[in-house]
């Protein structure tokens, strides 16, 4: 069981001792019961943070957010950046020092265990018909304040899915860290969600995914919310073509336009198979993509199987170590080749 | 248009279907090995457009993506064989990259046999002209691919 006070006294000494410019965590919102990210820099705010099951949020997008605004006003960091992580947001940070996004010495890394138990899925609440103004964590349920009274719930019943499946709940890399190590605590086998998918046959198959991609509004909040969605610029927009007095008409129609931006299911499928084979080996399943979904659909299937099969075929775990290789960019001898003719 | 475009649509122009196979082949092999079964005169349709790349490496899962998009029935990507590649590990890059995008392919319910992988040396003219035939004869019955193609009416 994590003192929450613990890690508010963690961040103000960090902040007071000045060993970090900032502390990136999570504050109760203005919306009643779910949290928010957070950036404080006032040893006096650190009692602003809050650890509760809410904190689904993976914040290591912000992370990338400083490091892009430090290099759009060319200045270096004077001090790490402090960081409240969860097992799967601390194997993010990692594969990102792992491409060299960052280094290891600018991010001081706070970890929260989520031990025995998980973050809460909103939707699997809604189901319920609980409408709470506050969620605890207590031991292997979440308590959730209602206009009803206090209402304890299982946290099986309504965490999310990659919680229950998750292999790593204890932030294996970290500067400090609270909670205990449960790791090998499985709710679920992981991949349940996938396997149970993949007995449909192909032609379902087709029908499911024609039917979701017809659905999707390019709206790019999963780019957006992904903290491995880094590039300056996305294959999808070609933002840096330099459009000048002299750029003919024929040069911009004839420009390289991989995906066009129209919401039509054969683009929309190019983007989500294109965005899923660039996460391939760097997906850590932290699941925000699917969380901030508008149209709510289910790009963990999709994340999924690339990791199910980086891990079968290639034995490859992303986020395990920041020196190692990265999928794409190694082999081994012994990858399966049979396919090919 | 080329000979083997205008052979495609005559032959679509008759009624039956004749599938289009982008094939994206490597410099150093596959495209020398297509060109041996050309000057070598081997009979093998031609359905396949060429399109030459430094390596099979080089190979994005964007172009195969877009290949399809544009209406592709068939994509095939060939390169060197394992250990004969010029520029040392670029087939093993593309054998895992291209492993990852054969199984999405499958998993959204893409047709398997409308992606192909093969490695063809430069003296296997042989090879490449069955590999083309066997590619053509499994994608007849699949029909023209419209999963994928983008509508451009």
């Amino acid at each position: 069981m994590i003192n929450i006070q613990d890690m508010r006294d963690t961040a103000r000494g960090l902040l007071t001792k000045k060993e970090v410019r900032a502390v990136i965590g999570y504050r109760r919102s203005t919306n009643g019961m779910l949290a928010e990210p957070v950036v404080i820099t006032d040893p006096a705010q650190a009692d602003e943070l809050i650890w509760d099951p809410t904190c689904f949020h993976n914040l290591s997008l912000y992370l990338v957010e400083d490091r892009k605004f430090l290099t759009h006003v060319r200045k270096t960091a004077d001090a790490p950046i402090a960081i409240v992580a969860k097992g799967c947001d601390a194997r993010s940070i990692v594969v990102l020092m792992q491409e060299h996004y960052f280094e290891r010495k600018d991010v001081y890394i706070i970890g929260m265990s989520c031990e025995g138990s998980g973050v809460l899925d909103e939707r699997k609440l809604a189901a319920k018909g609980i409408r709470a103004t506050d969620a605890a964590f207590d031991g292997d349920d979440f308590v959730f304040a209602t206009a009803q009274g206090e209402q304890r719930i299982a946290a099986r019943e309504v965490m999310a899915d990659r919680c229950l499946e998750c292999r790593e709940p204890f932030p294996k890399e970290h500067n400090a860290v609270l909670g205990e190590n449960k790791t090998g605590r499985e709710l679920n086998a992981p991949f349940t969600a996938l396997h149970r998918f993949e007995e449909l046959d192909a032609g379902a198959r087709w029908k499911f995914w024609e039917h979701q991609f017809e659905r999707c509004i390019r709206c790019f909040a999963c780019r957006s919310v992904c903290p491995m969605c880094y590039c300056e610029e996305c294959v999808v927009d070609s933002i840096s073509f330099p459009v000048t007095g002299q750029t003919s008409a024929e040069e911009k129609a004839n420009r390289v336009r991989w995906i066009e931006r129209s919401a039509t299911r054969p683009e929309n499928m190019t983007y989500h198979m294109t965005r899923v084979l660039h996460l391939a080996g760097r997906c850590i399943d932290c699941n925000e993509c699917e969380r901030v979904c508008p149209v709510n659909i289910p790009l963990r299937l999709l994340n999924n199987k690339m990791e199910r099969e980086a891990r079968e075929e290639f034995g490859y775990e992303p986020g395990a170590s920041i020196g190692g290789p990265s999928l794409t960019a190694s082999f081994l001898d012994t990858d399966p080749g049979k396919f090919i003719r | 248009m080329s000979h083997s475009q205008a052979e495609v649509t005559q032959a679509e122009a008759s009624g039956e279907f004749e599938p289009r196979i982008v094939a994206f082949l490597c410099k150093w092999c596959s495209s020398a090995g297509s060109d041996l079964a050309g000057v070598s005169r081997m009979q093998y349709p031609s359905n396949a457009t060429p399109i030459t790349v430094p390596c099979s490496g080089s190979v994005s899962p964007m172009y195969i993506l877009s290949a399809f998009k544009k209406g592709a029935d068939g994509v095939l990507v060939s390169g060197c064989h394992i250990g004969d590649c010029h520029y040392i590990e670029g087939n093993f890059l593309a054998r895992r990259k291209i492993h990852l995008v054969k199984e999405l392919l499958g998993f959204v319910g893409i047709e398997p046999d409308r992606f192909r992988m093969s490695w063809v040396s430069a003296a296997e003219g042989a090879k490449y002209s069955n590999v083309i035939k066997d590619f053509v004869e499994d994608l007849k019955p699949l029909g023209p691919q419209n999963k994928m193609k983008a509508d451009r009416s």
